[in-house]
């Protein structure tokens, strides 16, 4: 690190310096978007440029955080058998090298191998301290009160800073950014003693003066500083992130100002500095464990480990020489590392079990019939939850489906019938390219202005009912005027929530029916820019030939009441908005004549009676809406009829195999009673468990529909359509790579890190929700923002209910190929090569699966160990392998 | 060519991951140039190996050059914040002597 030499930086330089730490600190929280927008995010993305062990290492530092499930937990797993001898055998065989895990040891009475003492370790050592959070600010270390109140005020005076944007009554000087307002009202505020007040009515004018003065204050030295900043961003990570994200896509606010505020409360609080009370404590403290270990400075943690396994093994006496030799096998697996080794024996049991299976699953499809066209083709998400769709579709007749990331390659900003802001529609790693409007369509102009009268009719009602909420003597009159009205509304969605969600669609549409429309492609898009666009699509989703006389382009939603969540349950690809909007644009982008007429002077030969629809499938009703159903020509409404009526159908069953896991929705269901239980659900404003989102999502399969058609992969896999033989410069696959799967990780960690620390990272429980606006939700009146997923996106009471694994990626592709991707792409080397992503290819369908490891690719399972034998020869005996349940991923 | 026409200033230019881009304006601005250009997508070969141009679907994860000219008085204080920034990401700087011919436009 390079530095000014003390007393030589000018204030520039030291404000230029301050701002830099102040970057590379924050990389300890993760930008937080806004809950109206949710976007999963890996919270430790910050740390991918290092292994996921080290990044555990260092969240735990910083954050307090547990980076893995606690070892009692992996423990109870392995009793239950979740977890296999076997398993660990191969965590053990990936981590260290075979000759040291053969070599033999004596105890007492007893011969191991060190794959055997390892393994009695795991399963009976003492567990391991718990590391604590090292990195603390003075206050924190010193007064907690102090400490708690620094994050109070910070808390209130963000809240009113953010919160304006969505409250009437906003913070005077807001203007001026949040630390001058907050500079020009905090030492007014009669909360604090004369002394603070005092001392903060001193403050600089600028926010970057008022940190550096405050840090020297604090007595931080400049090699100090980035870890003492980022103690500060950790105190409260939620609000820390909000403004991060908001620093780099508003831009009227920055974390030095945050940082401003909460260093000068501490040091005016603390008092300290020249002249003040108290003498400057120094502010860091050494790394701390909860010591729970037998170790003790005379005898080393290894040596107790053995002792331990003399005991629980029932050795007998062992010599010094032998507890030695014992000792001098565990020193390879430290006990705070055991953990890693659980989480990945937990996650090979799965992996391996999904990849035996898709194997033996290609090999036992029947030939396909040679020209035989489907009945339609359905092009829906990689999300997780369409898996379950296109299985239950596939199942009623000739149906090809597809997965290709749901905003099909439409980057928009979409704007519908009724104006207002756009949305932007597309993966937050991308800017919206085009702009994207729902426009009446053409000779339904009465229709339309019908809709957009009711549309402003019932926005306005709205309006004036939360401007009266909001206002100060509103409420009053408010009672009086609509709570005769109001009361028994409530009553109504409480105790008959489908009854008065019936009611209310049908008022809706009484008021505002809907109008046929369009998008407006024409005026978004140039025509190469269109044409790109579908060349782009069929090509990453390997549909270039075979086409059906219907394409069904299907995003997603979900529809939940009274959720501050509810964008967390829509499509991730369309930047947390329903996926219909894309659907639709990138389906009349593809019936466009001149469009297939540029796709076939590119070798892509659409035939003249395909016609691409669009559709929605609303993740918590399984219901599939066609959209533009007006635009379908008469000569295949028949095939619209039949493809409806089959996606009822498959709704119907996949809402009876959803209900099999929703707390309180009975098992027993049949298929029109599941359906009836997943709408009543979706309209219930108490039920805190509408649809499980992608709760269980734990791998990203790229290649052809035929390597997991017969599977029944419980809506745990993300799938994406490739064809490697229409790619060989890998083009598509780089695309699938950098986009679609980075997004998946995102929602893989979001996932797994809100489960093994839901006190850190995840948002608590939804029955204590406080939203504000559409920026976040405290627990309670005050506090932190909440970061992470509800407890009930992941979990049942204490009982997880989402596996928290890491992602497996398994690609039907050359190795070469894929290599020279990851090659020159960095981010992608740090997800493969740093254990934030596990990478699996297979290039042909009778390929065994290989592995790649930093020093290059090995068989998945490498030979003589006994789970990979099994496995085979189980599969092997059964050359039509049964129908697989959900439950074998269990 | 004459430069005595011109007016010295310094020219700094750094190639950084596009997640980084935006601290690095936020430096530029912090430091009272009044201007930058900013190119993403770049590729090319470096320390870490080969890196691609623009992806499809991810600005995120391209590497992203950004330029600035900053007077001399100006120059020392962004390029310290810029090292320190450096020191813990991936990424080059490159620093030049440059001449303006309408100074008023970096003042």
């Amino acid at each position: 690190m390079t530095r000014a030499p003390a007393g030589l930086t000018s204030p520039a330089q030291a404000r230029a310096i301050l701002r830099a730490d102040v970057t590379v600190a924050a990389r300890i929280v993760a930008p937080l978007w806004p809950v109206e927008t949710f976007i999963a995010v890996n919270p430790l993305g910050g740390l991918e440029s290092v292994p996921f062990a080290t990044a555990l290492q260092v969240a735990g530092d910083v954050l307090g955080a547990r980076g893995t499930c606690e070892e009692p937990t992996f423990r109870a797993m392995h009793r239950a058998g979740r977890i296999k001898d076997a398993d660990l055998h191969q965590a053990l065989a990936r981590r260290l090298p075979v000759g040291l895990l053969s070599s033999v040891v004596r105890l007492g009475a007893l011969r191991l191998t060190a794959m055997e003492l390892l393994l009695a370790d795991l399963v009976h050592g003492d567990p391991s301290p718990q590391r604590v959070r090292s990195a603390v600010t003075l206050s924190q270390r010193t007064d907690l009160p102090m400490a708690a109140l620094v994050d109070a005020q910070t808390s209130k005076w963000c809240a009113a800073y953010i919160g304006a944007d969505h409250i009437g009554w906003p913070m005077p000087g807001r203007e001026a950014g949040l630390y001058r307002a907050w500079a020009q009202l905090a030492p007014l505020d009669r909360s604090l003693p004369r002394r603070v007040r005092r001392d903060l009515a001193g403050l600089p004018t600028r926010a970057d003066d008022a940190a550096l003065a405050a840090l020297d204050r604090l007595g931080v030295e400049p090699a100090e500083r980035q870890r003492y900043l980022r103690a500060h961003l950790a105190a409260q990570p939620g609000w820390a992130g909000h403004l991060r994200w908001r620093a780099e896509h508003h831009g009227d606010v920055d974390l030095t100002d945050y940082l401003a505020v909460r260093l000068s409360y501490e040091a005016a609080l603390l008092n300290v500095g020249p002249g003040a009370r108290r003498p400057r404590p120094a502010p860091t403290a050494t790394p701390t464990t909860i010591a729970v270990s037998r170790a003790t400075p005379e005898q080393p943690e290894e040596v107790a480990r053995v002792q331990r396994l003399v005991e629980v093994l029932k050795a007998g006496p062992a010599t010094t020489g032998q507890v030695a030799a014992g000792a001098e096998v565990l020193a390879q697996l430290p006990a705070a590392a055991r953990t890693l080794v659980w989480l990945d024996a937990f996650e090979g049991h799965y992996r391996d079990r999904l990849l035996h299976l898709l194997t033996a699953a290609e090999a036992g499809l029947a030939p396909t019939e040679i020209g035989l066209r489907p009945s339609a083709q359905l092009v829906c998400c990689i999300d997780a939850r369409s898996e379950g769709l296109r299985r239950h579709l596939e199942a009623t007749g000739p149906y090809e489906t597809f997965g290709f990331a749901g905003f099909f390659a439409a980057a928009i900003a979409y704007q519908d019938l009724a104006g207002g802001r756009p949305d932007v529609s597309c993966p937050v790693l991308v800017a919206p390219a085009n702009r994207v409007e729902e426009r009446a369509a053409p000779g339904t102009g009465a229709a339309a202005a019908r809709r957009l009268a009711g549309l402003a009719a019932v926005a306005g009602a709205e309006a004036g009912f939360h401007e009266a909420k909001d206002d100060t003597l509103g409420p009053f009159a408010l009672a009086e005027a609509a709570g005769w009205l109001a009361g028994p509304w409530a009553a109504a969605k409480t105790a008959f929530p489908a009854v008065a969600g019936r009611w209310r669609r049908a008022g809706h549409r009484l008021l505002a029916p809907t109008a046929p429309t369009t998008v407006s492609i024409e005026e978004g898009f140039t025509l190469d820019e269109r044409v790109l666009l579908a060349q782009v699509a069929l090509t990453m989703m390997g549909l270039t030939r075979g086409f059906a006389r219907l394409v069904a382009f299907c995003g997603h939603g979900s529809t939940t009441s009274n959720n501050p969540y509810q964008a967390a349950l829509d499509c991730g690809a369309c930047g947390g908005h329903r996926g219909g909007p894309n659907a639709r644009t990138a389906a009349a982008i593809l019936n466009e004549p001149q469009v297939r007429t540029a796709l076939a002077e590119r070798g892509i030969s659409v035939p003249h009676d395909t016609w691409f629809l669009a559709a929605e499938h609303d993740t918590a009703t399984d219901r599939v809406t066609v959209l533009d159903g007006h635009q379908v020509p008469p000569s295949h409404q028949p095939d619209l009829h039949a493809l409806t009526t089959n996606l009822a159908k498959a709704g119907r069953a996949l809402a009876a195999e959803r209900c099999t896991d929703l707390p309180g929705a009975s098992a027993a269901r049949p298929g029109r009673a599941a359906a009836r239980e997943a709408v009543r659900r979706s309209g219930d404003w108490a039920q805190v468990y509408p649809e499980w989102g992608l709760a269980g999502n734990a791998a990203f399969i790229i290649g052809p529909r035929a390597m997991t058609a017969p599977l029944d992969l419980d809506r745990r896999v993300f799938l994406h359509s490739y064809d490697p033989a229409i790619d060989p410069g890998g083009t598509a696959l780089e695309t699938i790579l950098t986009a679609p799967m980075v997004v998946a990780q995102w929602i893989n960690a979001q996932y797994y890190f809100s489960t093994v620390d839901p006190v850190t990272f995840g948002a608590g429980t939804k029955t204590i929700h406080n939203p504000i606006g559409g920026i976040g939700v405290l627990a309670g009146p005050g506090g932190d923002l909440q970061t992470g997923l509800p407890r009930q996106s992941v979990a049942v009471g204490d009982r997880p209910f989402h596996e928290p694994m890491r992602l497996l990626t398994a690609i039907r592709a050359p190795r070469h190929r894929i290599d020279q991707i990851i090659d020159q792409n960095p981010a992608l080397r740090h997800l493969f090569d740093h254990g934030w992503v596990t990478l699996a290819a297979s290039e042909h369908p009778a390929d065994p699966w290989q592995r790649r490891t930093p020093t290059g690719w090995q068989p998945w399972t490498p030979d003589g160990l006994p789970d990979s034998r099994a496995a085979r020869r189980t599969l092997a005996q059964s050359p039509h392998p049964r129908p697989i349940s959900g439950a074998d991923f269990r | 060519m004459n430069r005595d026409a011109l007016t010295p200033m310094v020219k700094i230019e750094t190639v950084v991951a596009g997640r980084d881009a935006p601290a690095v304006r936020e430096l530029i601005a912090a430091a009272g140039a009044t201007g930058y250009t900013s190119v993403s997508g770049v590729s090319g070969l470096g320390h870490h190996g080969p890196h691609q141009g623009r992806l499809l679907f991810n600005d995120h994860d391209t590497l992203t050059l950004l330029m600035t000219v900053v007077p001399d008085e100006q120059a020392d204080a962004l390029i310290y914040g810029l090292r320190t920034l450096l020191g813990a990401s991936s990424g080059v700087m490159f620093v030049s002597d440059t001449y303006v011919s309408r100074p008023e436009y970096f003042q």
